[in-house]
């Protein structure tokens, strides 16, 4: 029995090892599964090319076998361009103690069947294109050191049985789109040294169990929703080297126990929501080579000393709420720092000048703080730097000419200071540099020839400073330059033709300036050319013809200058979006060329002497937002092709010789925000389709030849600020639907031949405030009452119409009036006690109107009693006449020559007022408050006395009132 | 804000076209500053573009013939948010309509440097704290609208030297103390404090200015 059963024993031992060496691996059967997962995957590079069933399996391409080439070991065809399925059969071969499968593009899941792959230590599936979980039966892989499946599509959460990989030595799940939060269980991986986690979306908190991992020497999960705060725990990883907890929701003080993480190199806490201060615990981090806590909410001064942080290479504190001096010791002689930024803080006091002793440094970046006082001359210490930021400060003085000792200087960033004088001639020493900024300062003197031997440049920016001078004829010389920007400045003189050789130029602003003479010829080899601005300057001459091989141009702006002659030069670019040639001396027609760039978005030709027809073929720039023609002498019909350009916000095509119809399709302009055809010789009616315009918010169609009626659809107008409709045929009511337009502050409708009421309903129009004005119509009937109710209106004009009636003592209430015309109608009755302070012009020309300032009504209603019984005034003139003294008619003969006189000036002086009133009023609007000294109308001249009352004699009052009226109405007829 | 304006100077020159004025132009950054603070759900703002030159093509911004915004008109605009003191910026402008919005905050003491301004309306919206005295160096202002808001504290003794003032509406607020009788204030309807916890106009040489406020 014993002997059997321990045959038995021996049997199952036997056909234990046979299939323990099945699932060990048998490479017969290992070949069947590999040339089904062969079959499986696209092999453009035919990395599995000799694959074949014949040849021994541990020739094949990327497989290792075992030592006693029994069984395979490894797999690795990283980089080999293969992509299809990650098969699950590769879990068939359990041998496999390593796979990589890494940067190709294999696509599906990670199969739950790897977790059969128990030998496995390393699995490298990074940078392929797999998608789905990572399945829970990663955790069953017992013997894994390495896995690495980053830099995929990876989604959902990590398992906890991640905690099971006890033997695990790097963990990299990076750049995938994982979610919830770190597992806890990733504490029990007592042997990880690396962990990334970078660019997930994992969020929660750091675990404290973290601590448990005491070999970790790489923690990267930057770019994470992580919140809360660095656990304290995370001070017991004594091995740490990196921690990068950079661009998360992190939050609280920073735990000073990361002072005891005696190995770290790298700190990145960037872009989190760190508060406090930054704990002088970091002193202790003697290894540390690069810390940056910019982009938090730290605040306090800095604490960090270069003399304990000895091995210190990038320092980054930008975009903090830091306060106080910049330390003396933050970069000490010896050092290693070359990289020091501690932009956009609160940092205060003068240029550090122990700074200088950090010859190491190469970009020190001191921008967006609050630091003042001059730069030392000694800046050139710094011998190593390449990158000078101190833009956005108030540092004050001139520019050291030590300046052009920094001879590796490729950055010089000072713009928003104050810097004043002159550049220094040494700038042209610097030989690197690149990119020079120095505007918004108050630089002066002129531009240094010597600045063109800086033959690096490719971007000069000095605008908003007081440059005088001409711009250096050696400019040439600069033929990196992309970017000049001398905008704002005061310089004169010609532009230099050598400007044309710096062929790399895209972008040149020279706007603002004083410079005179014609655009040079060269400018033809500004071939890369995208912008150029020469706004405001006296630049004149007709365009050299060569400007039509600028093929790149998308902006150009020439306004205000005196340049003459065509502006086909300028067309030569199909990609133009925006040409101001506003104020210029442009002539002739707008080539139909203008219409090639498609893009056009602004066009602006205003002021010019440009004539012809309205081209076309702007029909086709369908892009075209602000259109602006004003001022020029074009002439003809609104092609109905423009009707395409549906974008239009801003169409002013005043002052011009336009004629036809007003097209009806401009109401399908949705944007449309202005409409100015005035002054024009547009006839026919005013199209009700206008009504449709419904973003409309200035509508001028003003001195031109309109007749027929206001349409009522004009009330459908709701957002319109500025109706002007004054000086043309218009006839008929005013619509009462303008009620609607209750954003109107301004409305003039004078100079027309409407009849009928003034609606009432135009007093709900409370916002009217710089003028209504109605005047110089047919208007009939009486004031309406409500118009009480403006109360912010400042001028209202009603003169010269056919008013009857009272005047509504609500007007009284017109508290912000400050300019009132109601002469020359038919009114009458008692003026509102607060007209008083109004000159008598206001009311002239109504006969029966009484009360200050006029006569009262008692002494006027006498006057006009004896008016109607002649014989009585007959009888009291006579009367006076007899009892005066010969010295007293002689008296009357003086003062009826005096009254001649004054009806001369009367005369020339109200026809003054009448062709003057549109400009005053404009005048007024744009604030040149002299001009309100005007008599005609203001009330606050009351005390200088007008020219009328001046005139007036005591003794014979009556007589001339009643004549001064007379002849005024006379005057005005 | 000094970051977003540090943001503007530094990336716009170099992404955009410079025809952009953003550091000199300062009506324009003022103008932009003020976007920036307000809700816009009408879209009314849109038109605002900080790339141009200048703001004169700006809907609802009305410039002089040198360019400077002398105009500003967003009553009725359904806007909130609240106002800065970049507003005192804009040294050319007449007119300051806001009327009718639902603007909050505090009135920036900066208005006071709008050395031309002629008229302020800001009636309607949900202001709140004191009427700068900064207000009284406003030379040129003949009217100031703040009816309907919800200020406080009482009436700057300090506004009657605006002798140009000929319209002043503060009804319908929480203002308290005594209604200043000097200057342009002898002139002005009670209409024009009702609604407020004034306590009348001041009995001078009797009564101190701030009394029960």
């Amino acid at each position: 029995m014993g002997s059997t059963q321990v045959c038995l024993l021996m049997l199952f031992f036997s056909v234990l090892g046979v299939i323990l060496e099945v699932t060990l691996g048998n490479t017969s059967d290992d070949s069947h599964w590999l040339l089904r997962i062969k079959s499986e995957l696209v092999d453009p590079l035919g990395v599995l090319g000799n694959w074949s069933p014949g040849d021994d399996i541990c020739t094949w391409n990327g497989l290792t076998c075992s030592d006693d080439q029994t069984y395979i070991v490894g797999l690795n065809l990283s980089s080999s361009g293969l992509s299809g399925p990650l098969s699950p059969d590769l879990s068939r071969i359990t041998s496999l103690q390593m796979i990589d499968l890494s940067a190709n593009s294999l696509t599906g899941s990670i199969p739950p069947d790897f977790g059969q792959l128990q030998n496995l230590r390393q699995l490298l599936l990074y940078s392929n294109s797999l998608s789905g979980k990572i399945p829970e039966e990663i955790g069953l892989l017992k013997k894994l050191q390495v896995l690495r499946i980053g830099d995929n599509m990876l989604t959902g959460q990590v398992t906890p049985n991640i905690g099971n990989l006890i033997e695990l030595r790097v963990l990299g799940l990076a750049y995938c789109q994982l979610n919830g939060s770190i597992p806890t269980e990733i504490g029990n991986l007592k042997h990880l040294q690396s962990l990334d986690l970078q660019k997930n979306s994992f969020g929660g908190l750091i675990p404290q169990e973290i601590s448990g991992c005491m070999e970790l020497q790489n923690f990267a999960a930057s770019n994470n929703r992580l919140e809360g705060g660095i656990p304290a725990s995370l001070g017991k990883l004594e091995s740490l080297q990196i921690l990068n907890l950079a661009n998360n929701s992190l939050s609280g003080s920073i735990p000073i126990e990361l002072g005891h993480l005696s190995e770290l190199k790298y700190l990145n806490l960037l872009g989190n929501r760190f508060n406090g201060e930054i704990p002088s615990e970091l002193n202790q981090l003697s290894h540390l080579e690069k810390l940056d806590l910019s982009r938090n909410n730290l605040s306090g001064t800095i604490n960090l000393f270069n003399t304990e942080l000895k091995n210190l290479e990038v320092l980054v504190l930008s975009e903090n709420f830091l306060t106080g001096d910049i330390p003396k010791f933050i970069c000490v002689r010896d050092s290693y720092l070359w990289q020091l930024l501690l932009a956009q803080n609160k940092f205060s006091g003068n240029f550090p000048l122990e700074l200088l002793n950090c010859t190491s440094l190469q970009e020190l970046d001191l921008s967006g703080n609050n630091l003042k006082g001059e730069l030392p001359p000694s800046l050139d210490k710094l011998v190593n730097l390449t990158d000078l930021l101190l833009n956005n400060n108030s540092f004050i003085g001139t520019l050291p000419p030590e300046i052009g000792n920094l001879s590796a200087l490729e950055t010089l960033y000072l713009f928003d200071n104050m810097i004043t004088g002159q550049m220094p001639t040494e700038i042209g020493k610097l030989q690197r540099l690149s990119i020079l900024y120095l505007y918004d300062n108050q630089m002066s003197g002129s531009l240094p020839r010597e600045l063109t031997n800086c033959s690096s440049l490719t971007e000069i920016d000095f605008f908003g400073n007081q440059f005088t001078g001409s711009i250096p004829p050696t400019i040439g010389k600069l033929k990196s330059l992309s970017f000049l920007q001398l905008r704002q400045n005061d310089l004169s003189g010609p532009i230099p033709p050598s400007l044309g050789y710096c062929r790399k130029l895209q972008r040149l602003v020279l706007g603002d300036n004083k410079l005179s003479g014609s655009l040079p010829p060269t400018f033809k080899f500004l071939s890369e050319l995208l912008l150029i601005s020469l706004y405001n300057n006296s630049l004149e001459g007709p365009l050299p013809e060569s400007l039509f091989l600028l093929k790149n141009l998308r902006i150009i702006n020439f306004s205000h200058n005196m340049f003459s002659g065509r502006i086909f030069p300028l067309l030569g670019s199909d990609s133009l979006s925006l040409l101001d040639l506003t104020n210029n001396s442009f002539s002739g027609s707008i080539p139909s060329r203008l219409s090639m760039s498609k893009n056009l978005t602004r066009i602006r030709l205003a002021h010019n002497l440009l004539n012809g027809d309205f081209p076309s073929e702007f029909g086709q720039l369908k892009q075209l937002n602000f259109l602006d023609l004003s001022f020029n002498s074009f002439t003809g019909e609104l092609p109905p092709e423009l009707s395409n350009c549906t974008n239009l916000s801003h169409l002013l095509l005043n002052s011009n010789q336009f004629f036809g119809m007003i097209p009806a399709w401009l109401g399908s302009f949705q944007e449309l925000g202005e409409l100015d055809l005035s002054t024009n010789n547009f006839n026919g009616t005013v199209p009700p389709e206008l009504g449709k315009c419904s973003r409309l918010l200035k509508l001028s169609i003003h001195s031109n030849r309109l007749f027929g009626d206001i349409p009522q659809e004009m009330g459908n107008l709701t957002t319109l600020n500025v109706l002007n409709l004054q000086r043309n045929n218009l006839s008929g009511p005013i619509p009462p639907t303008l009620q609607q337009c209750k954003k109107l502050y301004e409305l003039r409708l004078s100079y027309n031949f409407l009849t009928g009421p003034i609606p009432p309903e135009l007093g709900s129009l409370t916002e009217l405030q710089v003028i209504l004005d109605l005047s110089e119509n047919r208007l009939s009937g009486g004031i309406p009452q409500s118009l009480g109710n403006l109360v912010k209106l400042e001028r209202l004009n009603l003169s010269f119409n056919e008013l009857h009636g009272e005047v509504p003592h609500s007007l009284g209430k017109l508290t912000s009036l400050h300019m009132l015309n109601l002469s020359n109608n038919h009114l009458q009755g008692q003026l509102p006690l607060s007209f008083s302070g109004f000159p008598l012009s206001s009311f002239s020309g109504n006969d029966k109107l009484c009360g200050p300032p006029l006569a009262s009504c008692a002494k006027s209603s006498g006057l006009q009693k004896k008016w109607m019984s002649n014989t009585a005034v007959a009888g009291i003139i006579v009367a006076i006449v007899f009892t005066a003294t010969v010295v007293c008619s002689v008296l009357l003969y003086i003062m009826v020559r005096m009254w001649f006189n004054w009806r001369m000036v009367s005369i020339s002086s109200s026809e003054n007022n009448k062709l003057e009133h549109k400009r005053e009023e404009e005048k007024w609007v744009y604030g040149d408050h002299e001009i309100r000294t005007g008599e005609y109308w203001d009330v606050n001249n009351m005390a200088l006395v007008p020219a009328q009352q001046r005139e007036s004699p005591t003794t014979t009052c009556i007589f001339h009132l009643k004549m001064s009226t007379e002849s005024s109405k006379n005057s005005f007829a | 804000m000094e970051a977003f304006t540090c943001f503007l100077s530094f990336i716009l020159p170099i992404l955009l076209s410079p025809t952009l004025t953003i550091s000199t132009n300062y009506e324009g950054n003022a103008l932009h500053a003020l976007r920036s603070r307000l809700s816009d759900p009408n879209h009314v703002l849109q038109s605002w573009d900080a790339t141009l030159v200048n703001s004169c093509t700006w809907f609802h911004v009305t410039c002089d013939s040198n360019n400077h915004v002398i105009r500003l008109d967003l009553g009725n605009s359904n806007i909130s948010g609240s106002l800065g003191p970049e507003l005192g910026q804009l040294k050319h402008l007449q007119y300051l309509e806001l009327y009718h919005n639902n603007i909050g905050g505090k009135l920036p003491k900066e208005l006071g440097k709008l050395k031309s301004l002629v008229s302020m309306d800001l009636y309607g919206n949900r202001f709140q704290g004191k009427i700068p005295k900064s207000f009284a160096n406003l030379k040129s202002l003949r009217f100031l609208r703040l009816n309907d808001n919800k200020l406080s504290g009482s009436i700057p003794r300090e506004l009657t030297t605006l002798s140009n003032l000929k319209v002043f509406d503060v009804s319908n607020n929480d203002l308290c103390g005594t209604i200043p009788v000097d200057g342009p204030f002898g002139s002005f309807s009670m209409e024009s404090f009702e609604n407020n916890r004034l306590n009348g106009p001041e009995l001078k040489g009797l009564v101190p200015y701030d009394f029960g406020c």
